[in-house]
C-alpha cells in the first residue's frame, strides 16, 4: 500500500512535470504571436507585400511589438496589411510613422518595420492608417546589380587600355626612369616656397597700402578719401574744360594773326615782305654791307694813325697802363 | 484463392479490431470505473516509461543538432540550427521516436502480459469471479496510454531540446537563455498543438493494438510470442500511418 502511494507521487510529479513544461511553452509561444495580453490594430496599405503573411513579425524601431493579422485586397493596387501591435507601444507609435516591409536577414523571414519620424504627430489611434514606404526587393537589386555589373566591365575594359597605352609610353617610363626630376621638382617646390613667402609679404604690404588708403594717408589715400580734395579736383578740372574752351577762342585769334601775317608776309608792303619776298632788296643790302665794311677799314686805318699822332699818343698810352693795372691781381 | 484467403483474414481482423475498439469505448464510459487500476497502469505504462524515452529523446536531440551542423555551416546559417532543431523535435522526431519506443516496449509488454493470462485463462477465472476483465484489465490500460503517450512526449521534447542545446555548445556557445529564446520565437501554436494531439491518437493505437493482439492470443505459449511480436509490429506501423494522417489532415487545416 506504501510502494502504491509512492508510485502514486511519482507519477503525480511526472504529469506535473510535463503539464508545466506544456503551459510554459504555450504561454511562450502566445506571447510571441500577442496571443495574450492588451493589443490594438493598426492598418498599413503596400502596393506590393513581396511575399509578406500572417503572422509575420512587426517591429517597431528594431523592437519586436506585434505580427501581421489580416492580409486584404482592397483594389488591384493597394494591399491592406492589419498589424495587431502590444498596447504598451501606443504611446511611441505616432500617427506620421513610416511601415515598410524589409528582411529578417539575408534569407529571413518578411518582416513590418516601422521607423519613428522625427516630425511632431499625433499618436496612432486603433485602427489608424500608416503611412508605408516602397521597400526595395531583390529584383530591383539584381537588376541594379546587372546594370552596375554591366559599367564595370566597360570600366575595366577601358582601364586595361589605358594601363596599355602608359605602359607603351616612352615619354612616361622617360619621365619615371629619370632622376633629375625629384631634384628639379624639390628645388621647384623650394622656389614655389620662397615666392610664396614674398607673396605673403607683398601681400602684407598691399595690405598696409590698402589700409592707409582706406585710413586717407597719402596722395592717392586723399585723393580716394578726402572730399575736398575732390571737390578740389573737381573744380580743377572745370577750369581746365573751361580753359580749354577760352584757348580755342584764342586759337582762333592767333590762326586770324596768322593768316593776316602770311597774307602781310606774301602780299603786303611792309618791312617783312620787303626783307622776305623783295631780290632787289637783298642786292641793295649788300652793297650796303660791303661799303659799311670799307667804312670800317678806312675808321681802323684812322684810329692807327691817331695813336701815333704827337697830340693823342699820351692818351693811349694812360689807357693801355690802366687796363694793365685791372688784370693783374 | 491464397490472395482471397490473406483478403478475407484482413478484413476479419479489421472488423474484430473495430468490434474490440467498439467495446472498448462502451467499456470506457459506462461505470463502474476502474480508477486504482487506470492510476497504476499509469505510473507502469508512462512513469516506468520515462528514463528511455527521456535517453532516446535526448540523444535523438543531440545527434541531430551535430548532424545537422555541417550543412548549415555550408550555407552559413549555423545560427539557425536551433531554429532547424527545435521545428524537427516538437513537430515530428519527439512524437514519432517516443511513440516507436512506447510501442516496443508498452505494446509487446501489453501483448505479451495479456496473452499469457489468456492462454492460462486467468481472464477466464476473472470473469467468473465477477470481475469485468475488459474494463479491468483492457480500458485502463488502452487509457492509460492514450493519456500517458503524450505526456511522454512532452517530456522527450524538452529533453531532446536541452540536448540540442549541448549539441550546439560542443562548437560553438549559445546561452541556454538565447537558445530557448530562439526555439519558442520559432515555434507556433500550428507546430506544437498537432503534434501533441496526434500523440494521443499513437497512444490510442498502440494500447488498442498490444491489448488486442493480448487479449484475443491463442495457441499456447507460442501465441503470446506471437501476441507481443504482431503488437509491435502492428502498432510501429500504425504510428507511421496515423502520422501520415496527421500531417495530411494539418495542411488541410493550414497549420503546417
Amino acid at each position: 500500500m506504501a510502494k502504491d502511494t509512492l508510485n502514486n507521487v511519482k507519477l503525480g510529479l511526472f504529469i506535473s512535470v510535463a503539464l508545466v513544461i506544456v503551459i510554459i511553452s504555450l504561454y511562450l509561444i502566445g506571447r510571441n504571436q500577442n496571443f495574450f495580453g492588451s493589443n490594438f490594430y493598426v492598418r498599413a496599405r503596400f502596393a506590393n507585400i513581396n511575399g509578406l503573411i500572417t503572422g509575420n513579425n512587426v517591429r517597431f524601431s528594431g523592437i519586436q511589438v506585434g505580427v501581421v493579422d489580416k492580409i486584404k485586397v482592397i483594389d488591384d493596387t493597394t494591399v491592406e496589411v492589419v498589424l495587431v501591435i502590444d498596447k504598451n507601444m501606443q504611446p511611441y507609435i505616432h500617427q506620421n510613422s513610416i511601415a515598410a516591409i524589409g528582411n529578417d536577414g539575408l534569407m529571413g523571414n518578411k518582416v513590418i518595420n516601422i521607423t519613428p519620424n522625427k516630425l511632431s504627430s499625433p499618436v496612432i489611434v486603433e485602427g489608424g492608417l500608416l503611412y508605408t514606404r516602397k521597400a526595395p526587393y531583390t529584383d530591383e537589386m539584381m537588376e541594379k546589380l546587372s546594370s552596375t555589373n554591366n559599367n564595370v566591365e566597360v570600366l575595366s575594359f577601358k582601364l586595361v587600355n589605358t594601363v596599355d597605352q602608359l605602359n607603351n609610353s616612352k615619354a612616361l617610363w622617360r619621365i619615371l626612369n629619370d632622376t633629375t626630376i625629384p631634384v628639379n621638382l624639390k628645388v621647384s617646390i623650394n622656389n614655389i616656397k620662397e615666392a610664396s613667402v614674398k607673396i605673403n609679404e607683398l601681400t602684407d604690404v598691399i595690405h598696409d597700402i590698402a589700409r592707409d588708403l582706406h585710413e586717407g594717408k597719402g596722395t592717392a589715400g586723399m585723393l580716394l578719401t578726402d572730399e575736398k580734395a575732390a571737390a578740389d579736383i573737381k573744380q580743377a578740372i572745370e577750369n581746365i574744360d573751361k580753359a580749354s574752351k577760352e584757348s580755342v577762342t584764342a586759337i582762333a585769334a592767333i590762326d586770324s594773326v596768322v593768316q593776316q601775317l602770311h597774307q602781310d608776309m606774301f602780299y603786303g608792303k611792309g618791312a617783312i615782305h620787303t626783307m622776305l619776298r623783295d631780290t632787289q632788296f637783298v642786292s641793295r643790302l649788300n652793297n650796303s654791307m660791303v661799303n659799311i665794311e670799307k667804312g670800317t677799314a678806312a675808321f681802323s686805318q684812322d684810329m692807327e694813325a691817331l695813336k701815333h699822332n704827337v697830340l693823342t699818343r699820351g692818351y693811349f698810352k694812360k689807357e693801355a697802363k690802366k687796363l694793365k693795372e685791372t688784370k693783374k691781381p | 484463392m491464397k490472395i482471397a484467403t490473406s483478403i478475407r483474414s484482413f478484413l476479419s481482423e479489421t472488423g474484430s479490431v473495430a468490434r474490440f475498439v467498439y467495446r472498448y469505448l462502451q467499456e470506457l464510459l459506462s461505470p463502474r470505473y476502474e480508477v486504482r487500476q487506470f492510476i497504476r497502469q499509469c505510473f507502469i505504462i508512462g512513469y516506468n516509461s520515462l528514463p528511455l524515452i527521456g535517453v532516446t529523446g535526448f540523444i535523438m536531440g543531440l545527434v541531430l543538432t551535430m548532424q545537422l551542423r555541417p550543412t548549415l555551416l555550408t550555407y552559413g546559417v549555423v545560427s539557425k540550427l536551433p531554429v532547424m532543431v527545435s521545428l524537427a523535435i516538437v513537430r515530428e522526431i519527439g512524437p514519432v521516436i517516443s511513440a516507436l519506443i512506447f510501442a516496443g516496449k508498452i505494446s509487446s509488454s501489453m501483448g505479451a502480459e495479456l496473452g499469457s493470462m489468456k492462454v492460462t485463462e486467468q481472464i477466464d477465472a476473472m470473469e467468473v469471479s465477477g470481475t469485468n476483465p475488459f474494463k479491468y484489465l483492457i480500458v485502463t490500460r488502452v487509457l492509460a496510454a492514450t493519456l500517458m503517450l503524450p505526456v511522454l512526449t512532452i517530456m522527450s521534447d524538452a529533453i531532446g531540446l536541452y540536448g540540442s542545446y549541448l549539441g550546439v555548445n560542443i562548437r560553438d556557445h549559445t546561452s541556454l537563455n538565447l537558445y530557448f529564446f530562439e526555439v519558442f520565437n520559432t515555434l507556433h501554436f500550428g507546430d506544437v498543438l498537432p503534434a501533441i494531439i496526434k500523440t494521443f491518437f499513437f497512444g490510442f493505437a498502440i494500447g488498442i493494438i498490444g491489448c488486442y493482439k493480448g487479449y484475443n492470443s491463442s495457441k499456447g505459449t507460442e501465441g503470446v510470442g506471437r501476441a507481443a511480436n504482431s503488437a509491435v509490429v502492428i502498432s510501429s506501423v500504425a504510428v507511421f500511418i496515423i502520422d501520415l494522417l496527421a500531417v495530411q489532415i494539418t495542411d488541410v487545416l493550414g497549420l503546417n
